[in-house]
């Protein structure tokens, strides 16, 4: 009977401790973050995905970063003193460092205290960039742009030590204070990439120190400290408290002024005491999490829409209720169906044409995204220069009538003459649906289709042996600039480059090849805008959409954009804390 | 036999095992999959990059010096760094493996508990409306399916009426307690089902013999039938069922972590899984073959235990 009943008491206890679910705590800056995926680990080198690289730019920083209230995207110095000075050729970047910037505290360094950042320290994170022993993921931003850089790299490839000391034409620093990059030859895109996480400053005393576990012992000069990474399901981020004195813009484009985004113009960043980041990979759990109160801001899950969203397209009153606000913005990427340009049967523009038009883009927009995404009339998505306003593709579909009719001018009346077309896709649901949907369009005018669905390095390689006769696929932006797009397009980066469809059209590549070494100037966006009308009107893809982010947050998260590079986003947002005590109560 | 013996024999069939096992991994991961390069290299991969990387990861060597790579890492259990991650696996496994069995074992062991004593109670009470009703609550339990029951306890017990935690997990104890209690009641709900089918046919197996009459002849309790004599008898079946589930409870439950945020090695080996990270795979393939050879030596040991008659040979 005793047992018995300490058993039960035992039960009571537990069951006692389970009720005890934590609340939400508002006595501190607690910025509370969800992200969907795994964290690979905190070296800026293999940080190319966008939950890799948004952790790493809270701890690291670049020489250079986009504006947090300017659209378009617009460079300014981070690290950088000022913009480089650029020689008159365009080959030649030269950068003042800032002075007195501090790594972070770590053991690494003399005495346990985060020593100076200079200019040697970005020759050496570049080069570590560049390290054939470290196969990083970032290569391929520098591949080929910096003078020497690829002749270093090949030729320790074969050999058992990376000398770091051995000087690169290209990359040098000139002084403690200042940086000069050197091109192989003129590309207006290369400061992108010092914006980008990969390129950021990390310090030759901590990788030496941790080896291969530097991934997991950050030290950075960035905002946030994290002292040592973790394989986990929440990583905790406190408040660098040596950072540089760096301040919330004072500028805005008009459409955040008028949005409010100013308030905290001119104060000290970072605005919050801590970053929770939670790893929450299903759906469900990140959206009852968010309706807690528990993260701050969340996409919203695919099947959870219509309980958000109303059919007009606005944020449904229980949510405004509570405090929820929506945010719709647009986001820098095109999703398409390829043809296999080594193929002659697609050297057929009229087939093309044909096999557009009959694609119903906003059936499947409804069907696949919700009816959120902007059908794409040509490859450079809006929100960059290049992308022609109000223009509407000839080919676009649906016009099941014309698209007979192209086909009979393509020679083949009512499909007849043509082989089953293959359409490859990624093995994923959604893809398969997307294929099966453009097998039902194609035989409205009697082209056969076969779904092929493949893992997604089977499909890669694939489209790089060319075995492939259409695909689908998408392309999200690296960098806002319309060439990140084109270039899917231009002769000489055809497969194993990255123009994966092969398609080669001699005016296009002349354009692209002007356009390729000129500033951002408006002759540049003329020739951009002239491509993408080639783009459009020769077909060389079925365009599908530029989908759109609809993000809620909470009413006491404040200063938060849904942008496409956003990597050091988290220091410039705050959390009211007055607001969240109210709000908090009524979810 | 002398039972040292027994084991070190039986242990040493692990070796043809593993290097069978090994063998099975060559074969799926360097013949049958797709090259992980394009994986991990991601849509700016050149076939140049590509080849460095093969060449950085071996896998430009012949095949059977990369099959003699994976003998090794059996043997040694070194099984390096994963690819995708660049942890070094041994740790991956190391920090995975605690919240994995806070939720699994006590969930294992209560579920257990809870299906053996259910199945003494319906199978002494055989036929009757309670036995009735159990079995067809187990039919029931079975036929929904897992991802329904999840979906549920979330959505109803944690977020309405805000019974447990949604999601997430604190390290240490009793921090951990809330964030396993849903998915460790999920978890024994899901195992009832089949457990209790299973438990009441092996225990009722045992009822309809003669030395249970012997027993209740003699006079003996109701209580003493049940437990000294039927239920003794009936834990070989049992010993072979439970034991031999032990090794993937360290494996951790998929789906389970993957709806509760636990960060176990159940989230590890699917993503492992889902970024063709073959390192990881492998360790983990490697670490289940050993933990089932072990166990299934247990299990052996533990029949002369229960039962005087079995002898090992």
């Amino acid at each position: 009977m005793k047992s018995i009943l300490n058993a039960a008491l035992l039960i009571l206890i537990i069951i006692n401790m389970a009720s005890c679910t934590k609340k939400v705590d508002t006595s501190e800056k607690v910025l509370n973050l969800a992200v969907r995926s795994k964290v690979k680990g905190m070296d800026p080198i293999y940080a190319n995905d966008m939950y890799s690289s948004n952790e790493v730019a809270r701890v690291y920083e670049g020489l250079l970063e986009y504006h947090y209230l300017t659209r378009p995207y617009t460079l300014v110095p981070n690290l950088a003193e000022s913009l480089p000075a650029v020689s008159k050729n365009g080959m030649v970047y030269t950068f003042k460092i800032k002075k007195g910037v501090l790594f972070h505290d770590d053991k690494a360094f003399e005495g346990g205290l985060g020593r100076e950042l200079t200019a040697e320290d970005f020759v050496y994170s570049i080069k570590r960039l560049a390290d054939p022993k470290l196969q990083s993921l970032g290569w391929w931003i520098l591949d080929g742009k910096i003078k020497g850089l690829n002749e270093w790299r090949d030729k320790y490839a074969d050999l058992p030590k990376v000398d770091y000391t051995e000087e690169v034409e290209g990359v040098k620093a000139v002084d403690k204070y200042t940086l000069q990059f050197t091109l192989e030859k003129s590309f207006p895109q290369f400061l992108y990439s010092l914006a980008m996480p990969f390129t950021f400053a990390v310090p030759k005393e901590a990788v030496d120190l941790y080896g291969k576990e530097f991934l997991n012992h950050p030290v950075g000069t960035g905002p946030f400290i994290l002292p040592m990474f973790k394989q986990s399901n929440k990583i905790v981020y406190t408040k660098n408290t040596k950072f540089r004195k760096k301040y919330y813009p004072s500028t805005a484009s008009e459409e955040f002024k008028k949005a409010g985004f100013l308030e905290d113009a001119g104060k000290e960043l970072p605005l919050v005491d801590k970053i929770v980041v939670n790893i929450i990979i299903e759906d469900q759990p990140r959206w009852l999490n968010f309706q807690k109160g528990k993260i701050e801001y969340l996409g919203i899950p695919k099947d959870n829409f219509d309980s958000a969203i109303t059919p007009s397209r606005d944020l449904s009153p229980d949510f405004i209720a509570k405090g929820i606000n929506l945010l719709v913005s647009p986001s820098l990427d095109v999703t398409y169906t390829a043809f296999n340009h080594d193929n002659k049967l697609f050297s057929n523009v009229n087939l093309r044409r044909a096999m557009s038009l009959a694609f119903d883009i906003n059936k499947a927009n409804n069907l696949f995204y919700n009816n959120n995404a902007m059908p794409a009339q040509s490859i450079v998505p809006p929100g960059i220069a290049g992308n022609i306003k109000g223009y509407v593709n000839p080919y676009r579909g649906p016009n099941v009538e014309k698209a007979k009719q192209v086909l009979v001018e393509a020679g083949y009346p009512n499909g007849e003459g043509l082989p089953e077309i293959t359409y490859d896709c990624p093995s994923s649901t959604v893809s398969r649906q997307i294929g099966e949907y453009f097998k039902k369009q194609m035989a409205q005018i009697g082209i056969t289709i076969k779904v092929v669905q493949n893992p997604w390095p089977e499909l890669q390689k694939k489209i790089l042996n060319r075995t492939v006769m259409t695909y689908g696929i998408a392309w999200g932006a690296d960098y806002p600039d319309a060439e990140n797009f084109l270039q899917l397009l231009y002769g000489p980066n055809k497969s194993p480059g990255a123009n994966g469809s092969g398609y080669n059209n001699e005016e296009f590549n002349q354009l692209y090849k002007s356009a390729s070494v000129m500033q951002d100037s408006p002759q540049r966006t003329a020739l951009y805008e002239k491509m993408n009308r080639i783009a459009a009107e020769q077909v060389p893809w079925i365009y599908g959409v530029h989908r759109q982010g609809f993000v809620l947050h909470h009413a006491w998260l404040k200063n938060y954009i849904n942008a496409d590079f956003n990597s050091g986003q988290a220091q410039y947002l705050n959390v009211d804390l007055k607001e969240k005590e109210k709000f908090i109560k009524k979810l | 036999m002398n039972l040292y013996i027994y084991v070190i024999r039986r242990l040493l069939y692990v070796i043809p095992v593993l290097l069978g096992v090994c063998l099975i991994i060559f074969i799926l991961f360097n013949v049958v999959s797709p090259d992980p390069t394009f994986m991990m290299l991601g849509k700016h991969a050149s076939l140049k990059q590509m080849e460095e990387l093969r060449r950085e990861l071996g896998l430009d060597r012949h095949w059977f010096l990369q099959y003699l790579d994976i003998v090794k890492s059996a043997f040694t259990m070194d099984f390096g760094r994963s690819w995708s991650t660049k942890q070094d696996i041994l740790e991956m496994i190391k920090i995975g493996s605690i919240p994995s069995l806070t939720l699994s074992v006590p969930a294992f062991v209560l579920s257990t508990i809870i299906s053996i004593s259910i199945s003494l109670l319906v199978a002494f009470y055989r036929g009757s409306g309670l036995d009735k009703f159990v079995v067809f609550l187990c039919v029931f339990l079975m036929s929904v399916s897992s991802l329904a029951y999840i979906l549920f306890g979330q959505k109803i017990l944690a977020f309405d009426f805000g019974l447990f935690e949604i999601s997430g997990y604190e390290p240490g104890f009793p921090y951990f307690i809330p964030f396993i209690m849903l998915p460790m009641i999920i978890w024994i709900i899901l195992g009832l089902g089949p457990d209790v089918r299973f438990y009441r046919t092996v225990i009722l197996d045992e009822v309809y013999q003669d030395y249970v009459r012997t027993a209740r002849s003699k006079g003996l309790t109701e209580r003493a039938v049940l437990f000294k004599h039927i239920l003794k008898n009936a834990m070989i079946p049992i010993i072979t069922y439970v034991i031999i589930r032990i090794p993937f409870l360290i494996l951790g439950a998929l789906l389970l972590e993957s709806f509760f945020g636990i960060p176990g090695l159940g989230g590890i080996t699917l993503n492992a899984i889902n970024s063709s990270d073959f390192p990881v795979i492998r360790a983990m393939t490697i670490l289940s073959a050993v933990a089932y050879i072990i166990f299934s030596v247990l299990t052996d040991i533990l029949y002369t235990v229960v039962d005087p008659r079995v002898r090992l040979k």
